[in-house]
């Protein structure tokens, strides 16, 4: 770091907000600024926000981004003309898939499953083949692959070529010659090979990963150089990093040549913030809860580590990639409320941001969250996003009586906080879901609440399922973009291996750990870190023989096969309740090259003494969910608000951007660096 | 608290919620813990929660069959233990075809929900998951078994749990007639352990709403179910519809069965009757009762209320018939191992609807699921391995689209393929093709979505199974939709030796070859009326030749 690089900056694409932030490495002050997001050219997005922050780019020692514009390209059909290589006789491995309709269509016998990335006459077959043991069975036929890549160039127009073999986990050579062909023979045309991005086994789930991957690789590659065009025309010098799914950020290179890495890091800053909180506050246990205008995330923190999964899926496409392993509801503001037969339902229907609530005045007329908020108080209508915006509390009051208080026969504010009833069940179980999954009880776990709806929800959520605390940090609806400041650069090397522990020596496995660590070694080197700041970490994934579901593993120091399997049982009893005598598989090898950046300095607030009055705003009615009925709340200004200040439930938070809200049997402490921390006040 | 007004909407949908999130949190236990990949990949369960009253309250994605079937069973199980013999704790084992509505492999574990205040169970849990083995007459399946003794032990209504305690004894019986006892008992404390899972949550729900609230909120959510089903009943038209197909045969013989239904609808009454049916085959193809039920209420849940989760409420205008001693009402000791009946007879109930509402309903797909098992010892490993796919077919057209190509049938639509590598890594099979076949659907304005074709061979001796019923009777089309030839199994084809099979167990050597060619789906519509377009886009994709 030169001597007068001393900020960093992230910026965060979100569904209607760019969120930019500025971090003085020295100080720990950090400055927040939004723009509109701009679907169809992304870059100018982030440009603006940039500019509104007007920093000087020349001090930027690094700029994080974090994009969903490969998730989006896949959403709106937007990628590359795509074609595929595969083994001939294997062409319809991509279509046909693992043959099941989403468990949501279980019943729906006349599903149409949507338009397949790519077209059947874009797929092509050519003779080569390995056995289950990477045994050669039939050479590559080097004509053959000449002869498809120029029908799917040449003919069908492809701009990009996903070329994937059976087995090729076990020896890549096919692919890598196969691709070393096509790239001599069209080198304008880009080609990912599976081996490359997912050495691992199962054909269709490998397959379809490195289809994604060619499919945003054009549109990826473009943006990335659209926008470091950008910065280095405004004199940035620093490093330029783009956030992966699964944990850390890439540099752009490594970014181009592996796409697919970035297309779930939407959410992925806010995780690796809650993970730095996890830390600083010493609270190991965490769940990250995140809640914008369309949806909720939710991540476990474990022993101050993100809960990670090797897979996920994207529009019912399978992705082996590491991602951090985030659960998904459809419900925010947006979310329209509605009623069925006598049943209050919310959502999956979102107004959006266009014609948006019945309160936004701008041509929504069905009741949404947001409405409900404003009903039962939470929102000051003059206030609402910093004053920017008037909302009709009238017209959102008629409308809740209207389609749900006069068809339930439920009074308007009981209709609304129905609608936080109904919201607050779903989002429980999405809550409990990946707790349980991991065998752990969520009541040992504390809950970070962020995005700009989180404060607001998160303490209801910890009533209801006796989560002792909620804890707000600085800025909440910045929160996620902040958290990426603190990115790691993070490269994932994995291989599928298949032999038993047993059966494996030691020495084999060392070299196997070795020659994949010099390849993250090489990986970072070549991405300009410095031997002083790499490492590597490795990992095992481990089964019982016959088992599909595996553990991972942390290997360190000399290999101890022995003491592999008893951490390896340890972990089975922990996580599934008990160990078996059955042989132990090793599925996966991994290692993960790190490149670790400097923490960012949090600066520790002073009390400011005379209490929390100092910071009253007023006093307005709101509904209680404790007693179940609208009760005066006290509003505090967050700005005015100091380390050590204690509050009493019924109050509320406000901060502009989103409004903590604490219910009568809740109390609210702030801490030294002045996060909002939530308890109950029963058995305290 | 003496709470006897009615429950609001919101509150409503609470509890219908909370119950869901029970349901689904017994199921993430279930695969977690369970042992056989049939669980967890396969996805072959089915897990359910009842009333007071023995009404379904929820249920988790799983088996569609499997879930109808756990309705009849939790009925005929707890009136066979009684009431008034269940206790706190108690978790009761049934396998028994005729109460279960299911083959023996497939076995409930019900377990009895009680409130702190005492008195009846105030619900119920219910886990239907597929066994590896208990010990029936031959490994892996049952082809052609002829009584039900022959389908491995059996246990009517027995507990499993009694007052918390595993009875050690049954566990040791259950141990000792299996072949493969550490996977049955893997799987078995798998669905304990969902089962604790489930009570525990019932506890907490019990705790927040209170018995007498939780009650009128459960018979409120029936009441709702039954409005959900009566406002989709009444779209459809009323009267009276028949229709006939043949299953191939019953796994010993040769002739063809017959299968016949009839659905009546009248007056918000909806009949599935299968009158006119062949008598109770000789070998495993008979259907108990409660595995006929199961069947008609998936065809039922499909036309009236097919992306709400299911309730008993939504049941109640449903009735089924089946005259005891036939194919569709087995009694006992009638063989019931390989029900591939139920899924030829779904597609039968909408054969019948088809001709008063062709719009709704869906062309025959590739018809029922070939299926096919190796067994074998594995040549690296020296241990014994019996491994399955359920292979795909084209699923039937539809008034407005084309049908979906090649995946798992209607009955089993979540049920997933087993991929090649892990095919190839743990079997002797080695697979030399497996692709879409052209022209393998019926053609019409939409057509049917294409079969595959897969073609193994064997590079260790081994045993082959495989189950199909139907590769006689073509799939029907729709309103004047092409009929595509039936799935066919070959084996060893192109030597002295090749010859078809449906059902069948062989013995196959080093080299030999097969080739499974599902069905593609039935068309829809009169082929004249194809868009060009949509021709030109099967030319290009090389579907048609």
């Amino acid at each position: 770091m030169a001597a007068d690089q001393d900020l960093r900056m992230a910026v965060d694409i979100g569904g209607t907000f760019v969120d930019a932030v500025e971090l003085d490495m020295m100080t720990g002050a950090f400055r927040l600024a939004k723009a509109p997001t701009t679907p169809g050219e992304p870059w100018r997005g982030v440009t603006d926000a940039i500019a509104k922050l007007a920093t000087d780019l020349a001090r930027l020692e690094v700029f994080i981004h974090g994009t969903t514009l490969g998730l989006n390209a896949v959403l709106e059909r937007r990628g590359a003309v795509t074609g595929i290589i595969i083994n001939d006789g294997f062409r319809d491995i991509f279509m046909i898939g693992r043959g099941n309709v989403p468990d949501d269509h279980m019943y729906d016998f006349q599903y149409e499953p949507p338009e397949p990335l790519v077209k059947r006459r874009r797929i092509a077959g050519v003779g080569c083949r390995l056995d289950y043991k990477g045994r050669e069975l039939v050479p590559l036929d080097e004509t053959g692959v000449r002869a498809a890549a120029r029908h799917l160039v040449e003919e069908q127009g492809v701009e990009a070529i996903a070329i994937c073999f059976l087995f090729s986990f076990r020896d890549p050579a096919h692919e890598q010659r196969a691709a070393e062909i096509i790239r001599a023979q069209y080198p304008e045309v880009k080609v990912s090979i599976s081996s490359d991005i997912a050495r691992e086994h199962r054909e269709y789930e490998r397959t379809s990963t490195t289809v994604l991957d060619a499919y945003i690789r054009p549109i990826f590659e473009r943006y990335i150089d659209r926008l470091s065009g950008a910065l280095d025309d405004g004199g940035f010098a620093g490093r330029f990093l783009v956030m992966r799914s699964g944990g850390g950020a890439m540099t752009t290179a490594a970014a181009k040549a592996s796409p697919t890495q970035t297309v779930l890091s939407g959410p992925a800053g806010g995780i690796i913030g809650a993970a730095f909180m996890a830390d600083l506050l010493d609270r190991r246990d965490l769940i990250s809860f995140d809640v914008g205008g369309t949806s909720l995330d939710v991540c476990l923190i474990e022993n101050a580590q993100p809960v990670t999964a090797h897979e996920a899926e994207l529009e019912h496409y399978p992705l082996l990639i590491p991602t951090y392993d985030i659960r998904t509801i459809g419900a925010g503001g947006g979310s329209i409320a509605w009623t069925d037969e006598g049943l209050l339902k919310v959502g999956p229907q979102s107004a959006g941001a266009e014609p948006g609530p019945i309160c936004y005045g701008r041509g929504g007329d069905r009741p949404t969250v947001t409405d409900a908020a404003l009903i039962l108080g939470y929102v000051d209508p003059d206030r609402f996003l910093e004053g920017q915006m008037t909302l009709d509390v009238a017209a959102a009051r008629s409308g809740i009586e209207r389609w749900i208080g006069a068809e339930l026969g439920m009074d308007v504010e009981a209709a609304a906080a129905g609608i936080y009833d109904v919201l607050l069940a779903r989002t429980v179980g999405a809550v409990r879901q990946v707790t349980v999954e991991r065998g752990r009880d969520p009541a040992t776990f504390s809950l970070l609440a962020f995005g700009g709806a989180g404060p607001l929800l998160a303490p209801l959520v910890a009533r209801d399922m006796g989560i002792r605390e909620v804890i707000v940090p600085i800025v909440p609806s910045g929160f996620s973009a902040w958290g990426m400041l603190g990115a790691d650069i993070v490269n994932d090397y994995a291989r599928t291996d298949l032999r038993l522990l047993d059966e494996v020596s030691a020495d084999d496995l060392e070299s196997l750990f070795a020659a994949m660590e010099a390849d993250a070694s090489a990986s970072l080197a070549d991405q300009g870190i410095g031997a002083d700041n790499a490492a590597t970490e490795r990992q095992l994934e481990l089964r019982y023989m016959g088992q599909e579901h595996a553990l991972t593993v942390a290997v360190g120091g000399a290999i101890d096969r022995a003491a592999l399997r008893r951490a390896f049982e340890e972990l089975h009893e922990a996580r599934y309740g008990h160990a078996m005598e059955a042989p132990v598989q090793i599925l996966n090898v991994r290692v993960r090259g790190l490149g670790i950046g400097r923490s960012p300095t949090v600066a520790i607030r002073e009390p400011a003494g005379g209490g929390p009055e100092r910071a009253l705003l007023n006093e307005r009615p709101a509904y209680c969910f404790a007693r179940r009925t609208m009760t005066p709340f006290a509003v505090y200004d967050r700005a005015r608000l100091a380390p050590d200040d204690r509050i009493d439930g019924p109050a509320m938070v406000d901060e502009g951007t989103s409004v903590t809200v604490i219910q009568s049997d809740q109390r609210l402490e702030v801490n030294r660096y002045g996060h909002l921390l939530v308890t109950s006040t029963e058995g305290a | 608290m003496a709470d006897t007004g009615t429950v609001d909407g919101a509150t409503l949908e609470v509890v219908r919620a909370t119950l869901l999130s029970v349901a689904e949190e017994m199921r993430t236990t279930l695969m977690r813990t369970a042992f056989s990949p049939v669980i967890y990949e396969v996805r072959d369960f089915g897990i359910s929660i009842y009333d007071r009253n023995l009404d379904l309250i929820a249920e988790a994605p799983g088996l569609t069959r499997f879930l109808g079937a756990n309705d009849y069973a939790v009925r005929k199980v707890v009136d066979f233990v009684g009431v008034d013999r269940l206790a706190p704790g108690d978790v009761v084992l049934s396998n028994y075809p005729y109460w279960n509505a299911a083959h023996t492999y497939d076995a409930t574990l019900i377990a009895p929900v009680f409130s702190d205040a005492g008195g009846a169970p105030v619900a119920y849990l219910t886990i239907r998951a597929h066994w590896l083995d208990l010990g029936a007459k031959d490994p892996g399946y049952v082809l052609d078994s002829t009584d039900m003794h022959q389908e491995g032990l059996v246990f009517p209504g027995t507990k499993l749990v009694k007052s918390g305690r595993l009875d050690q004894e049954l566990v040791d019986i259950i141990r000792f007639n299996s072949r493969m006892p550490d996977a049955v008992m893997g799987d078995v404390n798998a669905q304990l352990a969902a089962l604790a899972t489930g009570q525990r949550r019932m506890q907490a729900v019990l705790g927040r709403f209170g018995p007498d609230r939780l009650r009128r909120a459960t018979d409120a959510l029936l009441a709702y179910g039954e409005r959900i089903t009566a406002r989709g009943l009444a779209d459809l038209p009323q009267g009276e519809w028949s229709a006939v197909d043949w299953l191939d045969d019953d796994g010993i013989g040769d002739a063809p069965i017959r299968m016949a239904v009839t659905v009546r609808h009248s007056d918000g009454r909806f009949e599935i009757d299968f009158d006119g049916s062949a008598l109770a085959a000789k070998g495993p193809v008979n259907l108990p009762f409660g595995s006929t039920m199961a069947t008609a209420k998936v065809a039922f849940k499909a036309l009236t209320s097919p992306f709400e989760p299911t309730n008993g409420g939504q049941m109640r205008a449903l009735t089924v018939k089946a005259a005891p001693g036939t194919l569709f009402h087995a009694v006992y000791p009638a063989p019931t191992f390989t029900q591939w009946t139920g899924i030829v007879a779904l597609e039968l109930i909408f054969k019948a609807l088809a001709q008063a509402m062709p719009e709704r309903i869906q062309a025959c797909s590739g018809g029922d699921v070939p299926g096919f098992m190796m067994i074998g010892t594995h040549p690296d490993s020296g241990r014994a391995y019996a491994i399955s796919n359920n292979e795909s077919v084209g699923w039937g057209a539809t008034a407005r689209h084309d049908g979906r190509l090649a995946g798992s049938h209607l009955a089993q639509s979540v049920v997933r393929n087993t991929p090649v590598e892990v095919l190839e890594s743990k079997t002797a099979m080695r697979m030399e093709r497996l692709e879409l076949r052209p022209g393998s659907f019926g053609g019409g304005r939409f057509r049917g979505g294409p079969g595959l074709r897969r073609d193994i061979i064997f590079t260790a001796d081994g045993e082959f199974l495989t189950v199909a019923k139907k590769t006689k009777a073509r799939p029907w089309g729709l309103s004047g939709g092409g009929e595509p030839e039936p799935t066919a199994i070959v084996l060893f084809p192109d030597t002295d030796r090749e010859r078809r099979v449906g059902t069948a167990r062989t013995a196959v050597r080093a080299g030999d070859r097969v080739s499974v060619l599902t069905a593609g789906g039935a068309g829809y519509g009169d082929s004249a009326d194809r868009k060009a377009h949509s021709e030109q886009e099967d030319v290009l994709d090389g579907l048609i030749g």
